[in-house]
């Protein structure tokens, strides 16, 4: 779906990588246990940081091997589940189930019918889900139909927009101090902001083709699905401004066992992401539509 | 009351030297300059009161106990003094009567207030625009308050308080950043943000 949130390899320590590998694996495992099995194909890399950002303060990093049908004969070091993990399972199912519902909405017949075939099978997970986390699941529909509508009437507004998207990441705060939730929430907001602005970015070219709404292209009254070097400079911006936002909001959390890679993740994984993202916009000849 | 060594990260046998690294790194963390404006500057600000409080408290129990050799209090690095009037002081530039209740939501935090009283307003002048701009940004929309900032500086140039507010956006704002974790893109290196955050300060002041 998105996948933006990730960290910069070359960076992390083999340890660390592991880590981060494990809390996939575990959440791959939460969602095949609690979901069923068509439900651990929807994971992506975000809801791994999201775990990481909501794994309890006191709960310490641990893993055991074991194996799943991927790697059926080494394994896999899986880490502890604990009530991040569980929580973002759900949260993943919900949000994914309603994106698949919205481009089944908004695609021709034809061109929705994978979608239309993957919400047909989460369905059952999906009803599960939405009555554990009946808060987030309104959040989100909400949101999206929001976005839908104001889709419609082809809004000028970017923040506005984005501003519909991050509240439904802000729904996905969870901390029982308030101080700390209240900075999760922001932190989360403009997470939102920068994966909604970001993915705009990559989508500009394909949706001018199709003639779909594009925010930035409305914003800065683009044509022809390019961006131009000004508007190019002004998005980098106003992204780099949410990332020193969502780096000036963790810095108040108090740490967890996952402190490295959530620095990694927000201080050079973002921008990484970002860079690359601006690099295949603008070098983009064709339909190149790789997976970054 | 909190150890003052856990406070700033430290154990109570580091020599003067490692806690005095270790206090200017969180104090350059959490300093007014990364929460401009922030919707958390509240918290940063406690932070900061937090490790100035234990810094003092060490160096003051050091030199007494001759452990220190001539450390005195109030070493402080300039953050003690005048942190706290900097944040959000974005709003006390001393402007028009006529906004004195935008301000002070403003001031208060609270935002949705702020945007009422602007909106109900028949005014729509420069200082308009700013207060505006201010409160966009607290909301988290960024570009909008850019644009409402720009206004401002077009319909009044030579206001410094107005321009600052704009060069702060167009820069993309401010964070920490950890040795090791330095920025890469943006084209800003160190000199240019010092040189910047002293400007801003001398027309906070």
């Amino acid at each position: 779906m998105f996948g933006y949130i990730r960290p910069l390899q070359g960076e992390l320590k083999i340890r660390e990588f592991e880590q981060f590998r494990s809390c996939y694996c575990s959440l791959c495992r939460e969602l095949k246990d609690r979901y069923g099995i068509t439900a651990r194909f929807i994971l992506n890399y975000d809801f791994v940081f999201l775990t990481m950002l909501l794994w309890e303060e006191n709960e310490e990093y641990s893993c055991a091997k074991d194996k799943c049908p991927l790697h059926p004969i080494k394994g896999k070091c899986i880490c502890r589940r604990t009530e991040a993990t569980e929580r973002c399972a759900g949260y993943s199912v919900i949000l994914t189930y309603w994106k698949l519902r919205d481009s089944v909405a908004d695609d021709g017949f034809f061109r929705s019918f994978p979608s239309r075939i993957s919400s047909l099978l989460l369905k059952r997970a999906y009803k599960k889900a939405a009555l554990k986390y009946p808060g987030f699941e309104n959040a989100v529909r909400g949101g999206l139909e929001e976005l839908t509508s104001l889709e419609k009437q082809n809004e000028p507004s970017m923040d506005k927009m984005a501003d519909k998207f991050a509240n439904i990441l802000c729904a996905a705060a969870h901390d029982e101090n308030e101080t700390q939730q209240r900075i999760k929430r922001q932190l989360l907001y403009h997470m939102g902001r920068w994966i909604y602005i970001l993915d705009a970015v990559n989508d500009i070219e394909e949706d001018d083709k199709r003639g779909n709404y594009n925010p930035l292209a409305v914003r800065y009254g683009l044509n022809g699905g390019k961006l131009d070097d000004e508007t190019k400079n002004s998005l980098e911006i106003t992204l780099k401004h949410s990332v020193n936002m969502i780096i000036s909001a963790y810095e108040l959390l108090p740490e967890n066992c996952w402190k490295e890679i959530i620095r990694n993740i927000i201080y050079l994984g973002m921008p990484a992401v970002s860079d690359s993202v601006f690099d295949k916009s603008t070098a983009r000849a064709g339909t190149d539509r790789r997976e970054i | 009351m909190t150890d003052p060594y856990s406070v700033l990260g430290v154990s109570p046998s580091a020599s003067d030297d490692e806690i005095k690294k270790a206090y200017r790194d969180l104090a350059r963390k959490y300093h007014p300059d990364n929460y401009h404006d922030n919707p958390l500057a509240d918290l940063a600000q406690e932070k900061m009161k937090e490790i100035n409080e234990a810094y003092d408290q060490i160096t003051k129990s050091r030199a007494s106990g001759g452990s220190s050799t001539g450390g005195s209090s109030g070493y402080g690095y300039g953050y003690s003094g005048g942190s706290q009037q900097n944040y959000r002081n974005n709003t006390n530039y001393g402007g028009s009567a006529a906004f004195a209740q935008v301000r002070e939501a403003l001031n208060v935090g609270d935002i949705a207030r702020a945007e009422r009283l602007l909106n109900a307003s028949s005014v729509r002048n420069a200082e308009w625009n700013y207060l505006m701009g201010n409160v966009y940004y607290q909301k988290g929309w960024l570009d909008e308050a850019r644009n409402y900032y720009q206004r401002a500086v077009q319909m009044e140039p030579t206001n410094q308080v107005y321009r600052n507010a704009l060069a702060y956006m167009s820069n993309g704002g401010y964070a920490y950043s950890p040795y090791g974790y330095q920025q890469r893109s943006g084209g800003i290196d160190a000199c240019d943000i010092c040189t910047a955050l002293m400007c801003f300060n001398m027309c906070c002041r």
